[in-house]
């Protein structure tokens, strides 16, 4: 039963086995979410009970307008979690930045321009903040983005007295809110620039590329050479930054502010991440992806309101899906980490 | 003598030696598939009461799977079993049906809870003794105390694992295995690469303590691929390849040759030392001198372009902290390097690679592995800032460079867009020294490079670290393994506590006496906190 040990070539190293999906298999991973959000458009505009209301292009100017606000958090949310920190005060940062730019102009009379960049660059600030103690200090990241976003939350309640900010407010930034572009409201191109602007980082900078290679191993990182700390706290910039826009963007939307904690903002905006994340590259957070599980949610939710369904139900469907968007992205990343295919 | 003939003399000795009463786990004609890959092809073992056998063989030559189908964690596609006499179903053989044989599993993860203290230990495998509603903990430690004196081990049962020893923590999980057997003779001990994450001094008292278990009649199975410790301590060697036995030895002494022989089947040649092939050149690379930083204290040399210089000793001894320090990830706290006659002090691990610093860390998972992402991503991490030309980073061109890379250094993947996790130790570890040497680095660093590699791959990645030498690169190898620094360096420093206790030229000294002299540890410096410039 032994061979003779020495004539024989060995093939050791060559018998393990690389499994790898059919293409077919892949290609349906990776547009999965894509075909799932046209079936559900198609389904709502023949459905009887939402297809007079549902396939209008008054009804496509709602869902685009009322999504791009929370597309552009889960954009914002997309820079710290792709290496691998959560950001909740996103939500709060971006009802902050709606907040103190009515109240410049209403409070202090201070012109659109100025109103419109100085909450941006108190975005940015709680972005230094977070990063600062996240990894200066090594808090951890939920906590301490958790605990920012009550602090902000409070913060506005007391600057607003708790009343609504109405009046005062310049009419230009409404008159932008309410614009058509292309029959769709221009308020969506803005999140889709800001968002082609986030895919170049990702894919085509060394500083997006590494934000993939930390949120892989971080130690693997610092040993390439990658500047971890630097790199992190910047996404935490980064990401208070874009939420500080989506607050601007959700004041001309709006035409009012009113302080919140900005919670539904930020778990809509963590379904669509996380939706994403099944799409495109499935198991990674990606921009792409965000964008069309940010409109599948919207498309979704209208759909279903005007089908009859009330109040509640939009949350409950925003929780089923945020639950199963986690539930799937971790099993594409699990069977990533595990190599069991491609 | 040619080892081929003795290999066959040897297999064929083994039909006399199984008679069955003397044999306490005899496994024949055992097949089994992996996705059409033959993982076992009629592969056998038969293990004699009362010996320890040595399991051998390279990554993917069925010895982890014959492990694993005995523990009942695969199913065998076919094959015959047989435990102390008595024969099971392979169908139907289940962990519980292991259990219930006989059959005891140590694994290279010890599967101890750390914190948690030996007697709790014990008792979160075996169930808590109870009194009433609450826990018994004095029958507890009573049982726990007895077990830990018939095994020879001072240790308090009270005391948290993690503050034990390393060779003790192994010894606490053989223990802890083995505390429902009667007589050393109705177990049989299965110990899966035990010493893989021991130094050696700490390998030689848990082998130490495997030989007492055995001589009082414990059958114990080796899986190494440590071959000079094995030689110490086995009687009998199966040796697999391909899923075959390459060979079964019975109360045999092979040397460490015959035995890589069998195990690689004659490609073993890149193992022996290099000899008169050093490419070291005279023109200094690098040199550091008076370096501190940790443990590491005075530390003074040069190495030149092509050389490959060897850094060895103990654990704690301070080779990873002499690397660390190079590569910037430590601070020194005193010393001056130069890189190509330049003062060179980088203030962090990004400043060294610009500087033309490489280092492949001894951790290859934990340190240095993208798992989830491609084989080409990973060669691309380290280029980040190349690859960033005109604004954009096509991945055409990345790869390409991955597909040359995977060409040049012959690794064993589908392609550059299979995953990292889905290749083998061996192949993961040429990934990451092709990933720095793409950068062509003047100097590269390379901590344990073998650890946890086939013998194969390992021929494979001594070739590579030759050629880089021969293409000029100055090479330090930090390793524990004297064989492997016997084989690879064409001058080895000796460090001992922290400072460099022994210099040695490539052929001055063979395996033996450069662990001889690795082992013979220098006295600790009377004062725990020498002056800064001694």
């Amino acid at each position: 039963m032994s061979q003779s040990p020495s004539s024989s070539q060995s093939t050791a190293t060559v018998s393990i086995p690389v499994k790898r999906a059919p293409v077919p298999v892949r290609l349906l991973e990776s547009y999965a979410m894509p075909l799932l959000t046209v079936l559900v458009f198609v389904f709502f505009a023949v459905f009887p009970a939402s297809s007079t209301a549902f396939p209008t292009l008054n009804n496509l100017y709602v869902i685009f307008g009322s999504q791009a606000v929370v597309a552009l958090v889960a954009v914002a949310a997309l820079f710290p979690l792709v290496c691998g920190y959560f950001d909740f005060s996103i939500g709060a940062t971006a009802v902050m930045a709606q907040v103190m730019c009515a109240g410049f102009m209403a409070n202090l009379g201070l012109p659109l321009w100025l109103a419109i960049i100085l909450p941006i660059l108190m975005g940015a600030l709680v972005g230094v903040v977070n990063g600062f103690f996240v990894t200066r200090l090594g808090m951890s990241p939920f906590v301490t983005t958790l605990g920012m976003s009550m602090l902000i939350a409070g913060l506005m309640i007391w600057y607003t007295g708790g009343q609504t900010i109405v009046s005062g407010i310049d009419r230009a930034i409404f008159s932008f809110g309410s614009a058509r572009w292309l029959g769709l409201p221009a308020v969506f191109f803005v999140t889709l620039a800001v968002a082609a602007i986030a895919w170049y980082f990702f894919t085509h900078t060394p500083f997006g590329r590494s934000l993939y290679a930390i949120g892989s191993s971080a130690t693997a990182a610092k040993l390439v050479g990658v500047p971890v700390t630097k790199n992190v706290w910047w996404s935490f910039i980064i990401a208070g930054t874009i939420a500080g826009s989506a607050g601007i963007l959700q004041l001309a939307r709006q035409g009012s502010a009113t302080a919140s904690d900005g919670g539904i903002l930020l778990f809509q905006a963590l379904a669509a991440v996380f939706l994403g994340a099944t799409a495109i590259r499935p198991g990674f957070f990606n921009v792409v992806g965000t964008i069309i599980g940010a409109i599948f949610v919207s498309i979704s939710v209208s759909g279903l309101t005007l089908s009859g369904a009330s109040g509640w139900a939009s949350n409950v469907f925003n929780g089923i899906a945020l639950l199963a968007a986690v539930g799937l992205s971790t099993y594409l990343g699990k069977r990533k980490r595990q190599g069991a295919s491609t | 003598m040619t080892s081929g003939q003795q290999h066959a003399e040897a297999a064929g000795r083994v039909p006399a030696a199984s008679d069955a009463s003397s044999l306490a786990l005899r496994v024949d004609r055992l097949n089994k598939d992996f996705a059409g890959t033959r993982a076992l092809n009629n592969a056998s073992l038969h293990v004699r009461r009362g010996t320890v056998h040595a399991l051998l063989g390279g990554n993917g030559s069925g010895k982890s799977t014959t492990i694993k189908i005995l523990a009942g964690v695969y199913p065998a596609d076919s094959g015959e079993l047989e435990i102390f006499g008595a024969g099971y179903d392979l169908g139907s053989y289940t962990p519980a049906t292991a259990q219930q044989a006989g059959l005891r599993f140590v694994h290279q993860d010890l599967g101890l809870f750390n914190e948690l203290s030996i007697e709790e230990n014990f008792a979160l495998d075996a169930g808590y003794p109870l009194r009433g509603p609450g826990i018994d903990w004095r029958s507890l430690r009573r049982h726990v105390s007895d077990l830990l004196a018939e095994y020879d081990l001072p240790l308090d049962p009270g005391q948290p694992v993690n503050s034990l020893r390393p060779s003790d923590q192994t010894m606490v999980a053989i223990v802890r295995a083995l505390q429902d057997q009667t007589s050393a003779g109705d177990r049989i001990l299965v110990l899966d690469e035990p010493t893989a994450r021991l130094a050696a001094h700490e390998s030689e008292l848990l082998l130490e303590q495997v030989r007492r278990r055995s001589e009082l009649g414990q059958t114990v199975v080796i899986v190494s691929h440590r071959l000079r410790e094995v030689l110490s301590v086995a009687h009998d060697f199966t040796v697999y390849r391909d899923g075959r036995v390459a060979g079964a030895l019975v109360a045999a002494k092979p040397t460490e040759d015959q035995l890589v022989e069998l195990m690689a089947g004659g490609s073993a040649g890149a193992l022996r030392p290099t000899g008169q092939a050093s490419h070291a050149g005279t023109d200094v690379v690098f040199s550091v001198r008076g370096l501190e930083s940790g443990p590491v204290r005075g530390i003074d040399f040069d190495v030149h372009r092509g050389e490959i210089l060897g850094l060895t000793g103990l654990v704690g001894s301070g080779r990873s902290s002499v690397l660390k320090a190079i590569f910037g990830q430590y601070r020194p706290s005193a010393g001056q390097m130069t890189l190509n006659g330049a003062p060179y002090a980088p203030h962090d691990v990004g400043d060294a690679v610009d500087a033309g610093v490489a280092m492949v860390p001894e951790d290859r998972a934990r340190e240095a592995a993208f798992p989830d992402q491609s084989v080409s991503e990973n060669f691309a991490v380290a280029t980040l800032g190349e690859n960033f030309t005109r604004g954009w980073m096509p991945r055409g061109r990345e790869r390409d460079t991955a597909r040359s890379l995977i060409r040049r250094f012959g690794v064993k993947v589908a392609g550059p867009d299979a995953l990292f996790s889905s290749m083998s130790g061996g192949n993961q570890q040429k990934t990451i020294i092709a990933r720095w040497l793409n950068r062509s680095p003047q100097l590269l660093l390379l901590d344990e490079p073998t650890q946890g590699v086939d013998v194969m791959s390992r021929a494979d990645i001594y070739a590579v670290i030759r050629q880089a030498a021969a293409d000029g690169c100055a090479v330090v190898v930090a390793s524990s393994d004297p064989s492997e620094i016997n084989a690879l360096a064409d001058r080895t420093l000796v460090l001992s506590r922290g400072r460099i206790s022994a210099e040695v030229r490539a052929g001055e000294l063979d395996v033996e006496g450069l662990n001889r002299l690795v082992l013979r540890e220098r006295p600790a410096d009377p004062d725990p906190d020498p002056e800064p410039n001694a």
